[in-house]
This record gives C-alpha cells, structure tokens and sequence, in this order.
C-alpha cells in the first residue's frame, strides 16, 4: 500500500556500525550476514529503507574506512568506493584525461547528492538509470570484489545482471575500480536527457572513439535507462570501427544504438522519446568525442 | 505625495526576518517542540474510493498509540476554507473521513511519544474498505447510477441533496451573447488545457497542538491566516475562541496551498485533547503531495470580435476537475478567485508593455516559422493581472469576507512596534508593511519593529491570498499608524509649546531617529524618542493604536512577460533563456523584494507551462508520481534564465486607494507565465500549443506533424477566425 510510504522516517529498528578498517568491516559483514546492508553515501539506501524496500538488521557504514577512500593516478586511475562523486568531478586527472566521467560526476543530481553519493555506491545500487556506469563502461572500467580472503577483478561490463542486481557474492565488498590509461588519440563524451536538471534521465549515453587520422580505430558506445542495466552497445560500435569518422557515419551508429535499445514506458519518458533522444544524444556525444580525440591528439 | 519624497517606501531596504531566515535560526512550524510532547502520524487512504467497513487500532493502542478515528471527531461537517460567508459555504469534511473520497484521505490519526512509534502503530492498523467505483473524469462522475462520492453538502445549516454527483452549478451571464456573436466580424473557437500542479511549498505543512490546563488550546500551524484556523477549530472542537490561541510563526511558502485549514491541523488538535499530550505532526512530502493540487482544468472558449479586434462577445465553458471529493484534493493555487468588482484609478500597462519591448527587443523577434536550424530562439509575451484583494464583493452577490487590522505601539525608546496577524508567505509582505508604519510616522525603517503575535494578542486578519497583503494589510497599518502619529503630534504640541498643524516628524538617518519639529521655530524640536522617554517618566501612557479596515476597492495588479525561449528541435526540450517582467504595483514599496516576487513568478509559471502536471492514473485515482517529489518536475534555478538575463521593471503608477499609493503584486506575478512561454514556442517553431505542459514529447510530435505538411491539424485543433455570414 504505496499510501504508507514515505521518505522522511525511518521507521524499522537496525544497529549501526562504523568499522575503521576494511577487515573489520568484513567480519561484521561476515557475522551479520545475509541481512545487513553497507553504507557508503547513503543517497540510496537511506531513501529505500525509509520507504520499507530494504529493511536491515544491521547497518554497517564504511565512512571510517580511510583505504576506501580516494583517487589514485598513475598509469591509468583507481577511484576508492566511497569516494564522492563531487570529489571525482573535481579531481585533475579525470578532468584531464576521463571527460566522459567526469561530465557523467557533473550531470549527477543536486550539490547536496553529488557530496553524499559515492562512486562505490552508485554502482552497486545498480541502478539502470546510474550516471556514472555509461562513462565507466566506455572508459572500460573494472571493480574489484574483496572478501577477507580473496580478490577479484570484474570487468564493469560483466558486473551488472539486473536492475538492483550485481554479480556480487555475499560477503563482499566492492572496494575500487580500475580505469585503464586512455589510448593515445581517444576522446570521450557523456550526455544525459533528463526532465529537468536535478532528475534521474530519461537516456544517458556515453561514448569514448579512437582515432587515427579521420578513421576511428576503436570505440566505446554504453547507454543508461534503456533497458534493465546500463547496457554497452555492441553492433553501433561495429559499424563504426575502421570507418571514417564522418557525421554521416555517427548519424548511422546512433540508429542502430536507438534499435538495439529495450527501454520502457515510465513515468520519466515514454519507450518513443527514449529511442529517439537516445539516437540524438549519441550521434552528440560521438560528435564532441571526436572533436576531443583531435584535440587530445595535437596535444 | 510624490514617490520621491518618501523615505522609507521605496528603497530596497534588507528584510527584517533576513538574517534569522539566511543563519536559519527563523522557528517556522517544523521546527516548533514543547515539553512532553508526541508525535502524530496519519493513516490515509490508499483508495480512490472506498467505503469503511471497519477499523482495528486495538494493536496501535497496545504499543502505547493513541488513535483518532472518525468515531473519536466530531460529525459536524465544515468548509476548511471559510473565506465565504454562510450563504455559499459548502460543508463536507470532518477531521477524519467516514469514507474514502481520494487516494491520500486523512482517515485516522495516530500519536505516539516517538516519530517512529507512531508510524510502526499506524502500520498495524486494520482497515476493512468495501472499494467503491474510481471516479476521474466529469463524465463518468455524472453519468446514471455513478457512485455518489457525497450523498448531501450542508449548505448554510441545510443538508442539500447531490444528483449526479454535481452539488452546485454556477452559470454568469453578462449582456447578449446572441446579439454579440451575431454582430461579430470574427468568431474563434479554441480548446485549452492545463495540468495537475502540486504547490511544492517548501516547508512541510505542520501542527503542534499543546492542550492547556483550562480546556483550552495553544496552536502552532503552517497556516495563511491564524485567525482562521482558530474560528475553524473553535468550531470544530466546541471552545470559546479565548480558549484557542494560534501562533504567528514564519511559513515556508504556500502558494495558495494554506489558504484553507490543512487537513492535518484539527487532527492533531484532535490527537493532543485525547491523549492530553502536546502532539506534533508534520507531514511528508508524499501526503503532502496527495492533499492539495492545482486543478487541472479544460476551458472551451468562443470569443467574437470586430475587423479592428474589439472583442464585443465571449462565451467559456470551464470545467475544473476539482475532483475535491474524488481522487484529488485542495485548493487552488493561489487565493480563492475574487468574484468582486473592481475600479481602475490606475494603470501602467502602456508603460509596462512599451518597457518590455525594448529589454526584450521585441522588434526584433523572430517570424514564426522562419527558421530551420536545429536551435531555434523565440519570443513571447503576455500580460495578466489579479485584483488586490477581493474588495467589497457585496457588489457582485457573493460575499467575501474581506478585512485586516494592526496594532502600532510607540515603546518607551521611540522605537516601534507592529502588531499584525497578517502572514507572510516568505515574499517579505511583513517587512514592506513595516516600511509603511515608517513612513507615515516619519521614522526611520529599522526603528519599526514585527511582532511575534498570536490570535489573542492581534486583530483579526482573512488570510494573505488575493494579493491583498500590501493593498489591504498595508492599508489596516497604515490607519493604526495614522492614529499613532496624530497622538504623537498631539503630545509634541503640548511639550515644545505649539500648535499640533505646525509641527513635522521626519527620519533623521544621524541620529537614527524621527524627528518631531517646527519647520519655522528651529529650536523646537524633539526626537520621537525623546518624546516616547518623557511620556514614559511622567506616567502620561502609552501611546498605541489598535485599527481594522477593509479596502472597498480592489484595484488590479498589472503584469507583463516577454520571455525568450531557445527549442531544441532534436530533443524536444526548451530552454527558457532571457524574460523581462514589469509590474504595476503602484508604488514599489521594496523594489529588491518586488523584483523577487516576479522572477519567483517566472519559475513557478515556468513548472506550468513547461514541465509539471502531477496526474493521476484514471483507473485508480493513484498520483503517477506516487507523492514523490523527484517525480513532480518542479523547475529549479538550472532551469532558470541566468538572473543577469532576468530584467524586472516598475510601471510609474500611484493607486490612489492603495497605502502610499501601492497595489498588490504576488499572485499577478505568475498569472501571464503560461500564455508567454506558449507565445515564445510559437514565435520559434511557428506551432501553436493549447495543452500545457508543453513537454519535450508534445514538441518532437507537432514537429514531426508540421515537417509531414499536416498543417490539418492545426486547422482542427484551433481553426482560424471564421468570417460571420451577413
């Protein structure tokens, strides 16, 4: 009964705990199991437990954990999960190396959620509508899954299964993700429709080309909100590599994006206008990702 | 008395509520606690329309809740809004409802001594419900054998039966349509629509109800008008008004949605008398966005005119789907629709559209069609206006009830006190009002001080809707402020030894204090604080005014939009880019704040125009957005023009009925939004739009139509002026 819901109380009992260090939180995890939920910025899961869509017994905060936190550059990026979004928006080397990203971390709702929200959680919310999973993918990120012990290494395109659903196992914890150096002479772009500014979107694309001289020698193309994951895209992406990169050739790709798309009628945009803003935005975004690659190139 | 002699009105002066609101130390409703106090929740309907069979709280008791059900109210059913006298007040609510009229129907309240408690005891409430036909469409609802939503309305002490599901019809007729539209040269016919628009106030609507160790109550409530919401709940509850005192405390906003007593207001006062704790409720923006709404409304409209333009004749069917007792609730958006008349003594509309023009460059727009890129600019305009108040609206039949008063107090410093129940929406009406005192007593601005107040300790005040607060609010003050001075004079006349004609108070900003003189005998002069000091050490009072008025004219407040919108052709979507607002106000009392409440306006009409329309779905009555507000598609700045492209300017205009010759301004301020925002579109893609919002995917659909050559379409929906056959 939707009449009950509402996201100002918090309603259902739960113990908080903050671990400071990542094997602690583990072993909570691991001692609480099934039925406790982590928290990074809570952006999400304050808002779902307020409206009865999760309830935990426990809820375990990763604030205090200082290994989650930050970004690393060196021969590409790693980006600690509980790093904000704001943060990342703000850091030098996305700025200047990851514009998808960081064009992604600048569409992303109102001040106060960029502050909060965090890259980790945004992923793991698995939401299709997620800003940052499009850029992401394009920059070809991976995360990696920890337990106490063991590690592994996810390519985000395999890590989402369905919406709300990851291909985590229980008692892990995501702690960062991995973004490889961009190819010399990429260029990246992120776009994003929504009904007004401080929404979730109605589409996001996101884009990342390769060129040599006017061909484009490989490319990236993943979209959000059309279909129950974020979604790369696999046959625009075909019909654009070893072409020229004319905007004859973007306009083509950008049809067979808005065909291969699933996205559904909601109360944020109808299934028609998701198929025809997605091929406007993506026939956009790989127009700005080229003009950059030649840009970053003459650098 | 030219605009350029005065001194306090007029200046752009900071508000006096300013730092406490921008620090956040300002106590609105929500922020209210008292000792001992619990929390209250409200169990609201989940159906459109149900009949309750029966309810369980027995569990809610067991942990400790107390609960309101319809049995615990009283059944005399009442009007929420009681701006109209008796002869046309429809009664049909009670605090809580024998039955289910809307999805989000306050049906029982629960209090408990935590926020949590009360809302883990409301969720172990059974309800059966026999659901009854969904009713969302004015068809459906008066077709035979349609499930009455009411059986009877009480209409001045009169049960009325309703057929049809239609309690009143209102028809006005004025002059010969026949005759007009015979002797017309042109007749239109168009169809309009307008969506479903929630308030989106910011505070959440908020009772704190403390009873009182004499049977009475003390009241803090997100309210328009504290006055009523007292007479209301001394109604509802049986008590003396002298046992029901309800607080001044600063609103979050209302836009019209606080006009009417909120429906959580009596069931609070309900919840603190059973269970003898103070019980606060604030609700969520989820119910909140269930319990009031804009109507949406279709307007069928046939107008005749002259070879020149005269409009000689016009006929409107407008139905609003006030659903009230449907699937929806509330009130309109912004005060309760003046059914009086007005006299003009003055108008700046030429000034304001020529003023316009030239910020816009309004010669400049583009033709209507003539571009072909993807982005395409272009310009509308639009003016409307609401009356300032409603006037003395004996006059057309329907009475209002329609007054302000104030108490002006000289303190024993020289500094002043304003006494006024008299709300402020957030826009600053407060602080223009003082300026008003100011200046007629000829002291400086900040010598004038707002005071708490409460229903005992003020006069009465309607509410502030209409636009009224200056014209008439400003006008109550200005009285008690006349008499202030008189006495003030008086007694300046007797101490420096002269006749009261020949004496003058005027600021003096050295001294920061008025001063009382005679411009011939330079050495007899005194400060107003000298004065207010010596009437205190001889014990010769206080002196104080206590006035009430009401304004008997209601002179329209003029606005005009020129607004610049950039379409992108490929999205759909349009950027509202540059506007230039005028208003007639009259004299501008604070330009900076005037200027405020026109670029508050914008943003509103923006939402109505562009983006909000808060449906239904017609076959539940359920709010698509579901009451979350992520949902409701409200504008914020980022959808706003850059404010260095925002241009506000005054028409130079004296009201002569008006305090210091100042009309009203907040309700005009968004009136021509929609109509501008439509007329821009037009200039830019050559399509007219009769339904707001007008949506991305409204946009790309008349496109593609137009680019298809289907101009048939528009021909259908809005065909142009026919020729009157001879």
């Amino acid at each position: 009964m939707y009449m009950n819901t509402n996201t100002r109380i918090v309603s259902p009992e739960f113990d908080f705990i903050q671990p400071k260090t990542l094997a602690e939180a583990f072993s909570l995890l691991e001692e609480h199991g099934a039925t406790a939920k982590l928290l990074a910025g809570g952006t999400d899961l304050l808002v779902q437990m307020k409206m009865e869509r999760q309830q935990p017994s426990h809820v375990i905060s990763l604030a205090k954990v200082k290994e989650l936190e930050g970004i690393k550059a060196g021969d590409g990026l790693t980006i600690g999960a509980t790093t904000s979004i704001s943060a990342i928006s703000k850091s030098a080397p996305v700025k200047a190396r990851y514009a998808a990203l960081r064009e992604a971390c600048n569409a992303y709702s109102t001040v106060s959620v960029m502050l909060m929200g965090t890259i980790g959680g945004n992923l793991c919310n698995a939401s299709p509508a997620a800003d940052t999973a499009p850029a992401l993918l394009v920059h070809d990120a991976s995360v990696i899954l920890k337990t106490a012990k063991a590690t592994r290494k996810v390519p985000l395109k395999d890590f989402f299964t369905g919406p709300g659903k990851t291909v985590m196992q229980p008692g892990e914890i995501l702690t960062a993700i991995e973004l490889p150096e961009p190819a010399r002479g990429s260029g990246s772009a992120f776009l994003k429709i929504s009904r007004v500014v401080a929404d979730i979107s109605q589409v996001c694309a996101a884009v990342m080309l390769v060129r040599d001289g006017d061909k484009i020698t490989d490319c990236r193309i993943a979209l959000g909100s059309v279909g129950p994951t974020p979604v790369r895209m696999k046959h625009a992406v075909g019909a654009l590599i070893g072409q020229r990169g004319t905007p004859e050739a973007f306009d083509a790709a950008a049809e067979i994006v808005a065909r291969d798309i699933t996205p559904i009628t909601d109360v944020r945009a109808t299934e028609k206008y998701r198929r025809h803003v997605a091929r406007i935005i993506v026939r956009d975004a790989l127009l700005t990702a080229w003009q950059r690659a030649a840009e970053g190139a003459a650098k | 008395m030219s605009a350029t002699q005065l001194k306090s009105v007029g200046d752009s002066s900071w508000r006096k509520d300013g730092i406490s609101k921008v620090t956040g130390s300002e106590q609105y409703a929500p922020d209210i606690s008292v000792d001992r106090m619990w929390y209250g929740r409200v169990l609201r309907s989940p159906h459109a329309h149900a009949r309750i069979v029966s309810v369980d709280t027995s569990a809610a008791e067991a942990m400790g809740a107390v609960c309101l059900t319809f049995a615990d109210v009283p059944q005399t059913r009442y009007n929420e809004r009681i701006v109209s006298t008796p002869p046309c007040l429809y009664r049909d609510r009670t605090v809580v409802a024998d039955k289910a009229r809307h999805v989000g129907e306050a049906l029982v309240g629960v209090a408990a001594p935590t926020e949590e408690l009360a809302e883990k005891a409301l969720r172990s409430i059974k309800i059966e419900y026999e659901v009854l036909q969904v009713i969302t469409t004015i068809e459906q609802a008066q077709k035979d054998g349609a499930d009455p939503v009411h059986d009877t309305v009480l209409l001045n002490g009169e049960d009325k039966p309703i057929i049809n599901n239609v309690a009143v019809q209102r028809t006005i007729d004025v002059g010969d349509t026949v005759k007009g539209f015979a002797e017309s040269d042109f007749v239109i016919e168009r169809s309009f629509k307008t969506g479903r628009i929630y308030h989106a106030q910011m505070e959440p609507k908020t009772v704190i109800c403390q009873p009182e160790a004499d049977g009475g109550i003390t009241v803090w409530a997100s309210t328009q008008s504290i006055h009523n919401t007292r007479i209301l709940l001394g109604q509802i509850y049986g008590l003396p008004l002298n046992k029901v005192n309800v607080k001044k405390v600063a609103l979050g906003g209302a836009f019209g949605s606080s006009i009417q007593m909120n429906s959580v207001t009596p069931i609070g006062v309900g919840l603190a008398l059973k269970s003898g704790h103070p019980v606060k409720i604030a609700t969520t923006r989820e119910e909140d966005m269930h319990d009031h709404v804009r109507y949406p409304s279709e307007i069928k409209l046939k107008l005749g005119m002259k070879k020149d333009g005269t409009l000689i004749a016009g006929e409107m069917h407008a139905f609003e789907f006030k659903l009230k007792q449907y699937v929806g609730l509330g009130g309109t958006f912004w005060g309760q629709g003046p059914a009086s008349k007005c006299i003009i003594r003055s108008d700046g509309v030429p000034e304001l559209l020529k003023t316009g023009a030239e910020l816009i460059n309004w010669d400049k727009r583009p033709k209507p069609g003539s571009q072909t890129g993807r982005m395409r600019r272009g310009i509308g305009m639009a003016r409307g206006f609401h009356t300032s108040g409603v006037g003395h609206a004996k006059a057309s039949g329907a009475e209002m009830i329609d007054y302000s008063g104030a108490i002006v107090k000289l303190n024993e410093d020289g500094t002043v006190d304003l006494i006024q129940s008299l709300m402020d929406h957030g826009g600053g009406t407060n602080h223009a009002i003082s300026k008003i005192v100011a200046e007629e007593l000829g002291v400086p601005n900040h010598m004038v001080g707002i005071s708490p107040c409460d229903t005992r300790t003020s006069l009465y005040d309607v509410t502030t809707h209409a636009t009224r607060g200056i014209y008439a609010g400003g006008a109550a003050a200005l009285k008690a402020a006349k008499a202030v001075k008189e006495q003030i004079i008086d007694w300046a006349a007797r101490v420096l030894d002269v006749l009261p004609e020949s004496l003058v108070i005027e600021p003096d900003q050295e001294l920061g204090q008025g001063v009382i003189y005679c411009p011939n005998l330079a050495e007899r002069r005194m400060t107003v604080g000298d004065l207010a000091r010596y009437l205190h050490l001889n014990s010769l009072g206080t002196i104080s005014s206590s006035q009430s008025m009401r304004q008997v004219n209601c002179p329209p407040a003029y606005v005009s939009y020129y607004v610049d919108v950039e379409v992108d052709t490929d999205t759909g979507q349009i950027h509202s880019r540059r506007a230039a607002l005028g208003s007639d106000c009259g004299t501008v009392v604070n330009p900076a704040l005037a200027s405020g409440q026109l670029i508050g306006g914008l943003s509103k009409g923006q939402g109505y125009a562009l983006t909000e329309d808060n449906q239904w779905d017609p076959v539940t009555g359920e709010l698509a957005s579901k009451g979350f507000w992520v949902d409701g598609k409200t504008p914020s700045i980022s959808e706003s023009p850059l404010v260095a492209d925002i241009e506000t300017h005054f028409a130079h205009t004296y009201e002569p009925t008006g305090p210091f010759g100042a009309k009203g301004l907040g309700e005009a301020a968004k009136n021509p939004a929609a109509a501008a925002f439509a007329n821009a579109v037009y200039s830019a893609l050559g399509i007219r739009f009769y339904e707001l919002p007008i949506t991305p995917e409204k946009v790309l659909a008349a496109l593609a139509e137009q680019a298809a050559g289907k101009t048939a379409r528009a021909a259908r929906q809005a065909p142009a002026p026919v020729p009157v056959a001879e």
